[in-house]
């Protein structure tokens, strides 16, 4: 049995792992065109922010592929002929599969706007991307990012730790407006208006991005106003990679469609990660959930179904952690006001200083959205799969966030070891 | 033989918070209980006391789960496994404190704290290390060998289960265990 993987990051790396803890014997074969050590792309904002090294970036080296007995091709996938089972790589060479795993993830959404150096924007995906932003960085300088979601939080606070002056540009009347509610948007939106260096614009966007004659570039706005910056970084979004697979005979719509086992339309063909149109729990349709903790648990549901154990994938459910001004937010499930229309919402009794809302719709769990809360998130994920109802959760719990007994724990005794998936 | 592990009886814990004080001892820099609040990173419990319904005391602390949503989620790999004992394994100095492992887990047992493991970085996941070390050594872990109640057992979960089933026929029998 050969199986292939195509891209090593999060999904794919996950994959292999399980992939050899189910078939000790197979022959596993890894294609990705980035230089070892694998890195965790997510870690780039960290090392913006100087609170990390580059190569504390570094994940999986040589050692740890050879150890998991995964041969690595540094090249790219470029074609697939599903039906013939091959798989076209950019140095020419074919390599033929009996179950193939496309982990090979997302890009950034383009920024679309007028100008002669629109090209000029830099993106803060992958590794290249933090080259480019920290060659263009100037202590004292000025910066603009466009997009109000976590990436573009972290560009923010990461150039204004390297000594620029940021303005964030936000089409939405507040930032963070897709991943939490209005209170914790409006929260992070009032910290950032008084962070000396950050001048947040919000329902504002860029018309055009030409070159500049004080600083390299100008930007106009839709408010009529110029910027003149050093540099423009953009987080608005990622589109999956789909591209190279126009011609494979898949099922593709917005990334490549897969079903509850993760499997595409060809039978041998499995999909994971960024890339995945997959069931989403709370929303009830398939589509892609571009965060860390789905890529990994697609990878191994993917990796088992191929090994050809029948391993349900429950569904994705997105979910963020991130530190913001020294408090750390979090939010799973549906919290953009936008999706959450006619839902019920109960604000658990937290500490004082912290905020923590469940979100119900027909009195199932389906959100929940906190800052500084105490860290309950995990148990509330699974809450949400396991569409806990609301009379299902003790009143003790909601009044005494701080101190309860968890909600996923089984009555009884307790066991080490607990399984999952 | 399958590995001993940690088995929690919440129903006779009587919430005396032994354990919590014999953990973070286990884990300071002195191991001793009279040092260990002076040491300038104070060590803290890996085990926690939750309240029930009618404040009853559980005890709360990680099941090492297999695959563990705190490991997916985890993005710099800082938990790692160890295999041996069947543990999921914080390593300090790769951890960055972002907060993933603890929106995983489904327990939360997860909390943040300044760490001795790696001083230089402000906080850092902290969580049941299962007591490796003394495992290894031979001992049986810190919180186990602080009850007094039975609450918390250091065994093999199917002798566990075993004495568990005579302790229902003893009681379908009306024989008090």
């Amino acid at each position: 049995m050969r199986y292939v993987v195509v891209g090593l990051h999060a999904a794919g790396r996950s994959a292999c792992q399980w992939l050899r803890k189910a078939s000790p014997a197979a022959e596993i074969i890894g294609v990705d065109p980035s230089p070892l050590p694998v890195y965790s792309r997510p870690l780039i904002s960290y090392v913006l922010a100087g609170e990390m090294a580059p190569p504390g970036m570094g994940v999986a080296d040589d050692d740890f592929w050879n150890r998991l007995g995964v041969s690595v091709l540094a090249d790219k996938a470029v074609g697939l002929e599903a039906g013939h089972g091959r798989l076209l790589l950019k140095s020419g060479q074919e390599l033929a599969y009996d179950r193939l795993l496309l982990a090979c993830g997302a890009r950034p959404r383009p920024v679309e706007t007028a100008g002669d150096a629109a090209g000029e924007v830099c993106f803060f995906r992958g590794r290249r991307d933090l080259d480019k932003v920290l060659a263009r960085v100037r202590p004292g300088g000025t910066a603009a990012v466009l997009g109000g979601g976590l990436v573009g939080f972290k560009l923010t606070m990461g150039l204004l730790k390297r000594g620029m002056q940021v303005t964030l540009i936000v089409t939405s009347p507040r930032p963070l407006s897709l991943n939490v509610d209005a209170y914790v948007g409006q929260w992070v939106g009032e910290r950032l208006q008084n962070t000396p260096g950050v001048t947040l614009l919000t329902s504002t966007s860029v018309t055009s991005i030409d070159t500049g004659t004080d600083k390299p570039l100008r930007l106009a706005l839709d408010s009529g106003a110029a910027l003149d910056v050093d540099l423009v970084a953009a987080g608005k979004g990622v589109l999956p990679n789909t591209g190279w697979l126009a011609d494979s005979g898949l099922e593709c719509d917005y990334g490549v469609l897969a079903d509850a086992f993760l499997r595409s339309s060809d039978e041998r063909v499995y999909v994971a990660g960024d890339l995945a149109q997959a069931p989403d729990i709370v929303h009830g349709d398939r589509r892609t959930n571009a965060v860390w903790p789905v890529a990994v648990e697609q990878g191994r549901v993917a990796a088992l179904n191929m090994a050809g154990l029948r391993a349900e994938y429950a569904g994705s459910l997105a979910m963020n952690a991130i530190p913001v001004f020294g408090s750390r937010m979090i939010s799973v499930g549906l919290v953009n006001p936008s999706l959450t229309r006619g839902c019920d919402f109960v604000d658990v009794g937290t500490p004082r200083g912290s905020y923590l809302k469940l979100v119900f719709r027909e009195e199932r769990l389906v959100g929940a959205v906190g800052l500084d809360a105490p860290p309950r998130l995990g148990e509330l994920a699974f809450a949400v799969k396991r569409g806990l109802r609301r009379r299902d959760i003790p009143a003790g719990w909601l009044a005494n966030v701080q101190n309860a007994a968890p909600l996923a724990a089984p009555g009884g005794a307790l066991v080490g070891n607990a399984r999952f998936g | 033989m399958l590995k001993k592990t940690v088995i929690v009886r919440p129903e006779l814990c009587v919430g005396c918070m032994q354990c919590m004080i014999r953990c973070a001892q286990a884990h300071s820099q002195s191991k001793s209980l009279a040092c260990a609040i002076r040491e300038e990173i104070l060590a803290k419990p890996r085990i926690h006391l939750g309240v029930g319904p009618e404040n009853k005391p559980f005890p709360n602390k990680c099941r090492h789960c297999e695959p563990a949503p705190c490991q997916e989620a985890c993005m710099p790999w800082a938990i790692r496994d160890d295999i041996a004992q069947g543990l999921k394994i914080v390593d300090p100095t790769r951890c960055i404190g972002c907060g993933m492992c603890a929106m995983a887990c489904p327990y939360y047992v997860i909390r943040f704290y300044q760490d001795a493991g790696a001083p230089e970085r402000p906080s850092v996941a902290v969580k049941c290390d299962g007591c490796h070390e003394r495992v290894a050594a031979g001992a049986i872990p810190a919180c186990v060998a602080a009850c007094k109640t039975g609450a918390l057992t250091f065994d093999e979960v199917n002798l566990y289960l075993k004495q568990g089933t005579n302790r229902l026929a003893n009681a379908v029998y009306g024989v008090k265990a």
